[in-house]
């Protein structure tokens, strides 16, 4: 996250002869930013990639069909359409600093973490059942390939979810006090892509847990 | 010229992007749910969420000012 703890001082930095003063330096710097969270998603697909593969390796039925396990279907499309409308207002959000819109910035990056953070729960509290006299989870870490490979995928990307909402947050009291502008706005761009990185994994992590394959001894 | 209602038509412009990209993720979601509790075809379920990454790439993450000097909000 290197790139967005750089990106973020010249959003505010208005200091006269500092080098990001120029917009020709602030243009290059944001440019090498981009290429480097770029380089950094890159780096971070090997380890969904990594999950997915143990997904369909290990996740085979009696035949070697491809199998899944009985999941509640109505959670996985909620939390999906969730995050899927988190990254709307999140580019809602980039698109209104871009403009010099600074209402919808702000809310935009206020509603954003909020589904991010009602997603979390879905996946927390109604698929993992952390808090089981609430809901009942339908798997265990310890229930054999199913469980590892679930908890495995969902808990790195929940993981990833829950410091996005920490990052948007923390742009949000940023906004509030005043940094970022039309010009100037490398901070919330890095937090924006950061999300719809998130957003991307989970495209490929939902078909692959909830969908792909019968579901194992359901008849 | 009053120039905050300006800036806010030109942006209500672009948002109207994320609205179609937005729409076009919800409606490929639902076929996915679809074919995967109907015809439970693995290419078919792929090649959707394939289809959904390039929309989330090209106009969410912006991968083309990567390599071009403009904006591409």
């Amino acid at each position: 996250m290197s790139a967005i703890a750089i990106g973020q001082k010249p959003d505010h930095a208005h200091t006269a002869g500092s080098h990001a003063d120029s917009p020709a330096a602030y243009a290059e710097h944001v440019r090498r930013s981009r290429l480097g969270m770029w380089l950094f998603f890159a780096s971070e697909s090997f380890l969904f990639l990594g999950l997915l593969v143990a997904r369909f390796y290990l996740w085979r039925g009696d035949a070697g069909e491809i199998v899944r396990p009985a999941l509640d279907q109505q959670i996985g499309l909620i939390v999906t359409a969730v995050l899927l409308l988190s990254s709307y207002f999140m580019n809602r959000s980039e698109v209104a600093i871009a403009h010099g819109d600074r209402r919808n910035f702000m809310s935009g990056l206020l509603i954003t973490a909020l589904l991010g953070t009602i997603f979390l729960v879905g996946v927390v509290v109604f698929e993992w059942g952390l808090f089981p006299s609430l809901v009942e989870g339908h798997l265990k870490p310890t229930d054999g390939v199913f469980g590892a490979v679930v908890f495995g995928m969902t808990g790195m990307h929940a993981l990833h979810v829950l410091s996005g909402v920490v990052l948007i947050l923390n742009i949000w009291w940023l906004g509030r006090k005043g940094h970022f502008s039309a010009e100037r706005h490398w901070g919330v761009e890095a937090v924006a892509i950061y999300w719809h990185y998130v957003d991307l994994v989970w495209i490929f992590l939902y078909p692959a847990i909830y969908l792909i394959g019968h579901a194992y001894g359901a008849h | 010229m009053n120039e905050p209602t300006r800036a806010k038509r030109t942006t209500g412009n672009f948002y109207s992007q994320g609205i179609v990209v937005a729409i076009a993720l919800a409606v490929l979601t639902a076929v996915e749910y679809y074919v995967a509790l109907t015809i439970d075809w693995t290419s078919i379920l792929m090649l959707l969420a394939l289809i959904k990454a390039v929309l989330v790439v090209n106009y969410f993450m912006h991968i083309k000012s990567v390599w071009t000097e403009e904006e591409s909000h």
